[in-house]
C-alpha cells in the first residue's frame, strides 16, 4: 500500500463530509445510499467472477431520529479516520468503539461494535477504499500457514524472510493484517489445503500432511478474516496453487466455503480482492457421512433453517450444491471433521484426504 | 283457671288468634321502620338525602313554572342537631297542597306521569320530614308564598306515621320576602362526615343545571354555582306509553280503563307513536299470534289434471246451465290469478263469483250453494278426497300418481328452496310427504289449514322427526327453522275481526298475543319532548365549566324505549389538564338531571363504564377492565320519563339491558372523540420528541461537516422542516432599488393538504399584491392577508412590494406548531 492510496481515501472521505455540507445547503434531507447487505442483493459478476452486490440500496438519512444519528456517527468517524491517515496512525475496528465514548457528543457514540463496524463497512463501501486504506485492523489477528513456502514480510522492525515450514514452530506462519506486504520468493506446495478447525489442523501437522503431499495448510480459525481470505486469494492468483477447503460436514461450515469462494454477504464490495471461486470443497459433505458411516449428531432446528436459507443463497445455487444440501435435510444428521477419527487417527491422512483429493483432481 | 286441654277446642282457632294480630302498614311506618330504604341510613347521608330531596323538588317546581331556579341552602349546627334550610324561588304552594307535599308519603303529580322530571314517586321530602321528626323530634317548619298573594302562608307540621297523612301543629300567616317560593327548615340528627358527597352533590347539579343558581352555606364555608345560561331546559310534555316494551299486567290494566271499543281505537288511544296504519299492523301481528295463518297452496297448473271448472259445475246443482258454467269460470278464473290461495281467500273469490254471476244471470247463489263451491274448489286444491270419491276407490285424482299428493309437490319446493343444496332430493321429498301429512291430518279438524306459528313450528319438527328418524339423515335446526320461515312467508294473515276491547278485556292469553303483536310491530321511537335531555353541547358547557381539562367530548343518544318509557342516555369524557392523574377515572352519574353520589359500585352505569375497553380508547386500564386510569371524568346522564332506580333512595340505575346497551353506545361515541384526540396528541408528542432529537443531532452534525470540510456552517432550517414533514413557511425579501420585492413561500412538505391563514403585517403600505392576497390597513399597520390551500409535496407563493426600510411580522394560523417552521428573514 502507498501514500497515495491513504491520501486517496482520506480525500474520499472528506468528499463524503462534503456532499452531506451540499446536502444541508441545498434544503436537502442529508443521506447516504449504500448497496443493501443481504443475500437477497448479491449477484454473480461475470466478468470478475465473483459475487457483488446487486442494484439494491439502503438509504441512510437524516429523516429519522436513527438516521440521523447513524449520520452523525459516520460525520464523526470521517473526521477521525481523516486524523488519522493525516498521523500516520492505525487502529483497530474496537479501539474505534471505544475511543468514541471519548467523543464530545453523545449521541455520536456507539451503542455497540457491530455498530462501529457496519459505519466502517459503509465508508468502504460509499468511499471505494479498504479498510486497510483507512488504517482500520480487525480484532483477530490472520490465521496460520504451514508449508513448503519461503516468504519476505514487511514488518515495522524491517523486512524479514520466513520459510513457512523450516524458520517457524509448531504454531506455523502467522498471517498479518495487511497480507499485501507479503512479498513470494519461493514455493514447492502443490496445493493449499485451508482447514477450518485448530484440532484438525494440528492432526494434519503431526501427521506430516504438509511434507508429505507438499501441501500449504492454511488455517481458517472458523470464519476466515479478511487476511486469510486475502492471502489464499494471492497464493491462488501469483503461485497458481489450487485451493481446497476442508471443514465440518454442517450449514455453518459451508458458509465458511462459501466466504472464501465467493466472498461474504457483508464485504461482496470487495470480492473480487478477496474471494477465489476457484476453491473447491474437500468435505465433510453429506456423502461422505453416509459413504464412511461417520459417527454424528442430530441437526437442530437452527440447522434445519440456515440449510434452507442457503438454498436459497444465489452463492450455493450449483447442482453440487443442491444436491448435498438437500441429501443433508434428507438425512438429518451432521458430521464433524475430527468423527473421521472414529477410523484411527491416521485415516484422515492416510484414507479421506488422499481420496477426496484424488477424486478432485487435486492429487 | 282450667287446663289448657279442656279449653283448647272452646278457643278461636289458632289461626283466627293470629289474624286479631294481623294488620295494615301504613306507608310511613313501612319506611320509618326501613329508612335505608330512602338514603336515610346514617346521619352523614341523611342530611345529604335530605338537601338532595329538597333541592330537586326545588328545581322541579321552578323548572315547571318556567322560573329560573335560584336555589339557597344553609346547613346551621345546632347543638347536637343540625338544621337543614331550602329555599326556593319556585311558584309556592296552596295552603290545601303543601301540608300534604311535606307531610304524606307517596303524594306528588309526578307517579302518573311519563315525562322527565327529578322527584317520581312523591317519596323523598315527606321521607326527609319523617327522618327530622324521628331524629330530633321537632316538626318541618315551612313557608311557602304563591304569586300575587300578599302573604306567606308558615306551617309546622309532621308526618303521622299511622294513617300517613300530615299532622299540623302550626298554621298561620306570615309574610316573607320572597314574591314567591317554597322555604323548608329541618332539624335533623346529623353529620357533616359526607361533606365531600354534600359538595359533590352541589357540584355535579351545577354541571348538569347551567340554568341554575345555587348557593350552599354551611357553618364554616360557603359556595356560589352561578347561572351559566339564562336559557331553561326545554319545557317537557307528557306522553303516553310507548307499545314497544309496556308490560303485560300494564295492557291489561289499561284495557281495563279505557273508553275505547275497538283494539285499533284502543291503541291509537292509549299509546303514543300508533296510529291507523301503525294499529292495523300491530292488529295483523296480532292476528297471526292469536288465530294463527292460513296457508295458501298453489292453483293447479295446467299440466295437473285438476279441473276446478267441472269441480264447481258438479258442486252446484239447479242454477241454470249457463248461470253454472258463469260461476264455475269466474271462479276458475279467478283462482288461477292467484299465486298462492288460502281458504278465506277462496271464500272472498267465490263471493264475487256469486255475485256477479247473480247480477249478470238474476239466479240467486245462496250461502250453501257458495260453501258447496268453496268446499269443492278447496277439495281439490289440498287434493283432499271427498267421500264420493274415497267410496268410488278408483276415481283417476288419485290412480296415475298415487301418494304424490298436490300438496307434497307444493311443500316439497318450498322445503328444497329453503333447505341447503347439500340436502338429498330424496330426503327432502320425504320430508315433504311427512309435512304434507300432517297438513291432510289437519284437514280433518279445519279444512281451512289454519296454523299458528307455534302449530307450524311443531309440524315441521314433527316431519323433520321422522325423517331422521327413518331415512337415517340429519335434519338440524336451522335447515328447520329455514322451512318454517318459507312457509310461515307463504301463509296469509287470517282477516277476522279482532275481539273488542271488553271481550279481551280479562282474557289473559289473547291480550299477551297483544302484547306479542305489538313488540314485533316496527314503531317509530318515542317522541322525545317528554324527555329533557342536556344536550352535548351544553353537557361540554358544563365540564368545561367545573373542569380545567385539556379536551372535552360529548355524546347524545337518539331516544329508545325501555319498559314503554322514552329515555336518552348521554355521555361526556373531560381529559387531561389539571384533572387528577393518579388513580381510577372518576365516574359522574346523572339521572334526569339529578347526580348520582352513592351506591356507585351498584349502578349500571358503573357497570358499563367498566365493561368498556378503554385501552382500544387510549385510556390505561389495568387487567383490561375496570375503571380506567388516568386524568379523565366520564359522565353518564340517563334522562328517562322513568329511571330505573335500584332502590327508592334513587342512588343507583338497575341493570336494565337496553338502557345498558344506550350507556355503552354514547360512552363509546364520546370515547371515539378521545381516543382521536389522543392518538394525534401522541403523534404530535412523537413529533415533538423527533423534532427536539433532531434538533440537536443535525445543527451538530452541520457544525462537523463544516469543520472536517473546512467551510461556514451550512443553513439547515430548510432540511430540518423537510425531514420534519413541516410545513415551512419562509420569507424571502429582495432589495430592488428604493422598495423591496417580498415573497413567502409555503412549502408544504406534509402528507396530508394544509390550509393555512398567514397573515404578514407591514409598517408601510404593500403594493404589486398577488392573487388571493388582501390587506386591510389599522391604525397605520397593514395586514396582508392570505389564506392558501397547499396540497401534500406543493407550494404556494405570495408576493408584494414594500417601500424599502418597512419591516414585516409574519403570523401563520391553521397548522399545529408542532408541524409548522417559519423561517422569515
Amino acid at each position: 500500500m502507498s501514500a497515495d492510496n491513504e491520501q486517496e481515501a482520506r480525500e474520499q472521505l472528506i468528499d463524503l463530509a462534503a456532499q452531506f455540507y451540499d446536502q444541508f445547503e441545498l434544503g436537502e434531507i442529508p443521506h447516504m445510499s449504500v448497496p443493501t447487505r443481504t443475500k437477497n442483493n448479491i449477484e454473480y459478476d461475470e466478468e470478475k467472477d465473483v459475487w457483488v452486490y446487486g442494484d439494491r440500496e439502503s438509504t441512510r438519512s437524516a429523516n429519522s431520529v436513527r438516521g440521523a444519528r447513524k449520520l452523525l456517527k459516520a460525520v464523526y468517524t470521517i473526521e477521525f479516520l481523516a486524523d488519522q491517515l493525516d498521523e500516520g496512525r492505525s487502529s483497530t475496528l474496537r479501539e474505534l468503539y471505544y475511543l468514541s465514548e471519548s467523543w464530545d457528543n453523545e449521541e455520536a457514540q456507539f451503542s455497540d461494535q457491530d455498530e462501529s463496524n457496519q459505519l466502517v463497512e459503509d465508508l468502504e463501501i460509499v468511499s471505494g477504499a479498504t479498510r486497510e486504506d483507512f488504517h482500520m485492523r480487525p480484532e483477530e489477528s490472520g490465521a496460520t500457514i504451514m508449508g513448503p513456502l519461503h516468504l519476505r514480510e514487511q514488518t515495522r522492525r524491517g523486512e524479514r524472510e520466513i520459510h513457512c515450514q523450516k524458520d517457524v514452530g509448531e504454531g506455523g506462519y502467522q498471517i498479518p493484517n495487511n497480507p499485501d506486504t507479503i512479498e513470494f520468493l519461493d514455493c514447492d506446495a502443490d496445493f493449499i489445503l485451508a482447514v477450518e478447525t485448530g484440532g484438525m489442523r494440528d492432526r494434519l501437522v503431526e501427521n506430516g500432511f504438509d511434507d508429505e503431499y507438499n501441501a500449504l495448510i492454511v488455517h481458517l480459525k472458523g470464519q476466515p478474516a479478511r487476511a486469510t481470505r486475502r492471502i489464499t486469494k494471492r497464493l491462488h492468483d501469483e503461485l497458481d496453487l489450487p485451493v481446497t477447503v476442508f471443514t465440518d460436514g454442517d450449514p455453518w461450515s459451508y458458509r465458511i466455503y462459501g466466504s472464501v469462494a465467493y466472498g461474504s454477504i457483508k464485504s461482496a464490495h470487495l470480492s473480487e480482492y478477496l474471494a477465489t471461486p476457484e476453491a473447491q470443497f474437500i468435505g465433510i459433505q453429506p456423502a461422505d457421512i453416509v459413504e464412511y458411516e461417520l459417527p454424528t449428531d442430530p441437526l437442530s432446528d437452527s440447522d434445519v433453517n440456515a440449510l434452507e436459507s442457503e438454498l436459497e443463497d444465489p452463492r450455493f445455487q450449483t447442482d453440487y450444491w443442491e444436491e448435498q444440501i438437500e441429501l443433508q435435510l434428507e438425512i438429518e444428521k451432521k458430521s464433524e471433521q475430527q468423527s473421521l477419527a472414529s477410523h484411527g487417527l491416521d485415516f484422515v491422512t492416510e484414507t479421506y484426504l488422499p481420496e477426496r483429493l484424488d477424486e478432485m483432481g487435486v492429487l | 283457671m282450667t287446663s289448657f286441654q279442656s279449653t283448647l277446642g272452646e278457643e278461636p282457632g289458632i289461626a283466627e288468634e293470629l289474624a286479631e294480630s294481623q294488620q295494615a302498614i301504613s306507608i310511613a311506618e313501612f319506611f320509618e321502620k326501613n329508612k335505608h330504604m330512602l338514603g336515610f341510613d346514617s346521619g352523614a347521608r341523611g342530611l345529604v338525602t335530605a338537601v338532595k330531596e329538597a333541592v330537586d323538588n326545588a328545581l322541579d317546581a321552578a323548572e315547571e313554572a318556567g322560573i329560573l331556579p335560584d336555589i339557597y341552602v344553609e346547613i346551621q349546627e345546632e347543638g347536637d342537631y343540625y338544621r337543614l334550610i331550602v329555599e326556593d324561588n319556585g311558584p309556592g304552594l296552596t295552603k290545601e297542597s303543601l301540608p300534604k307535599v311535606f307531610g304524606k308519603l307517596l303524594y306528588g303529580s309526578r307517579f302518573h306521569a311519563r315525562e322527565q322530571s327529578r322527584g317520581q314517586q312523591g317519596i323523598g321530602i315527606s321521607a326527609a320530614v319523617l327522618y327530622s321528626q324521628l331524629t330530633s323530634g321537632k316538626p318541618a317548619k315551612i313557608t311557602s308564598r304563591t304569586e300575587g298573594s300578599s302573604e306567606a302562608q308558615y306551617f309546622e307540621l309532621i308526618v303521622d306515621t299511622d294513617d300517613n297523612e300530615p299532622e299540623i301543629s302550626v298554621e298561620e300567616t306570615t309574610t316573607w320576602d320572597r314574591p314567591h317560593g317554597t322555604r323548608i327548615e329541618l332539624e335533623m340528627e346529623a353529620n357533616m362526615r359526607a361533606r365531600q358527597q354534600l359538595h359533590d352533590y352541589i357540584k355535579h347539579t351545577a354541571v348538569v343545571n347551567p340554568h341554575a343558581r345555587l348557593e350552599l352555606r354551611e357553618p364554616q364555608a360557603h359556595f356560589k354555582f352561578e347561572r351559566a345560561t339564562d336559557q331553561l331546559p326545554e319545557e317537557t310534555e307528557e306522553i303516553r306509553p310507548h307499545p314497544h316494551g309496556v308490560e303485560l299486567g300494564t295492557v291489561m290494566k289499561m284495557l281495563t280503563a279505557t273508553d275505547s271499543q275497538t283494539v285499533s281505537g284502543f291503541l291509537q288511544e292509549e299509546f303514543t307513536r300508533v296510529g291507523k296504519k301503525t294499529a292495523d299492523s300491530i292488529i295483523d301481528a296480532f292476528r297471526d299470534r292469536h288465530y294463527g295463518r292460513e296457508m295458501r297452496w298453489r292453483p293447479p297448473a295446467v299440466h295437473e289434471d285438476v279441473d276446478l271448472h267441472a269441480a264447481v259445475e258438479d258442486a252446484t246443482a239447479n242454477k241454470g246451465a249457463d248461470a253454472t258454467a258463469a260461476f264455475a269460470e269466474a271462479i276458475a278464473e279467478e283462482v288461477d290469478g292467484y299465486d298462492r290461495i288460502a281458504h278465506h281467500e277462496l271464500l272472498e273469490v267465490v263471493d264475487e263469483a256469486a255475485e256477479a254471476v247473480e247480477d249478470d244471470h238474476g239466479t240467486t247463489f245462496g250461502d250453501t250453494v257458495r260453501e258447496n263451491a268453496v268446499a269443492a274448489v278447496w277439495r281439490d286444491l289440498v287434493d283432499a278426497t271427498s267421500e264420493d270419491e274415497a267410496a268410488d276407490g278408483d276415481g283417476d285424482a288419485g290412480a296415475d300418481e298415487p301418494g304424490e299428493s298436490r300438496l307434497v309437490a307444493d311443500l316439497y319446493d318450498l322445503a328444497d328452496e329453503a333447505t341447503s343444496t347439500r340436502k338429498d332430493d330424496e330426503v327432502v321429498r320425504a320430508f315433504a310427504e311427512r309435512l304434507a301429512g300432517k297438513f291432510d291430518d289437519a284437514t280433518e279438524d279445519d279444512v281451512r289449514h289454519r296454523l299458528t306459528r307455534d302449530d307450524l313450528v311443531a309440524y315441521v319438527d314433527r316431519a323433520a322427526d321422522l325423517t331422521e328418524e327413518y331415512d337415517d339423515v340429519a335434519f338440524g335446526d336451522t335447515a328447520r327453522e329455514n322451512v318454517v320461515e318459507a312457509i310461515w312467508d307463504v301463509m296469509a294473515t287470517v282477516p277476522d275481526d279482532p275481539p273488542l276491547v271488553r271481550e279481551l278485556n280479562g282474557d289473559r292469553d289473547a291480550t299477551s298475543d297483544l302484547v306479542d303483536g305489538m313488540r314485533a310491530t316496527d314503531i317509530m321511537a318515542p317522541p322525545t319532548r317528554c324527555l329533557s335531555p342536556i344536550s352535548a353541547d351544553l353537557i361540554e358547557a358544563g365540564l368545561e365549566k367545573e373542569f380545567d381539562a385539556d379536551f372535552y367530548a360529548s355524546a347524545t343518544r337518539d331516544a329508545e324505549v325501555s319498559g314503554g318509557d322514552p329515555f336518552i342516555v348521554e355521555a361526556g369524557i373531560a381529559y387531561g389538564g389539571e384533572l387528577e392523574s393518579e388513580g381510577g377515572a372518576d365516574v359522574m352519574r346523572f339521572a334526569n338531571r339529578v347526580p348520582l353520589v352513592y351506591q356507585r359500585g351498584a349502578c349500571a352505569t358503573t357497570d358499563v363504564v367498566k365493561s368498556i375497553g378503554w385501552r382500544n380508547y387510549g385510556l390505561d386500564q389495568p387487567g383490561g377492565s375496570g375503571l380506567p386510569k388516568g386524568p379523565a371524568v366520564i359522565m353518564v346522564h340517563v334522562a328517562s320519563t322513568n329511571v330505573p332506580f335500584t332502590s327508592e333512595s334513587k342512588d343507583a340505575v338497575a341493570n336494565v339491558p337496553e338502557i345498558e346497551d344506550e350507556i355503552e353506545l354514547a360512552i363509546r361515541e364520546a370515547a371515539r372523540e378521545l381516543k382521536s384526540y389522543l392518538n394525534k396528541r401522541r403523534s404530535m408528542q412523537k413529533r415533538r420528541k423527533k423534532q427536539n432529537v433532531l434538533g440537536k443531532i443535525l445543527p451538530e452534525m452541520a457544525e462537523k461537516v463544516a469543520e472536517v470540510t473546512g467551510r461556514e456552517e451550512p443553513d439547515i432550517d430548510d432540511a430540518i422542516a423537510r425531514i420534519m414533514n413541516n410545513v415551512l413557511v419562509e420569507r424571502q425579501v429582495e432589495e430592488n432599488g428604493d422598495s423591496k420585492a417580498v415573497s413567502v413561500v409555503v412549502e408544504n412538505n406534509s402528507g396530508t393538504n394544509e390550509s393555512l391563514e398567514i397573515t404578514d403585517i407591514v409598517s408601510a403600505e404593500p403594493t404589486d399584491l398577488s392573487d388571493g392576497a388582501t390587506v386591510v390597513e389599522m391604525d397605520g399597520e397593514w395586514f396582508v392577508k392570505w389564506e392558501p390551500e397547499v396540497s401534500s409535496d406543493d407550494e404556494a407563493t405570495l408576493e408584494y412590494e414594500v417601500p424599502d426600510g418597512a419591516s414585516c411580522d409574519l403570523d401563520v394560523k391553521g397548522v399545529e406548531s408542532e408541524k409548522l417552521t417559519v423561517n422569515e428573514q
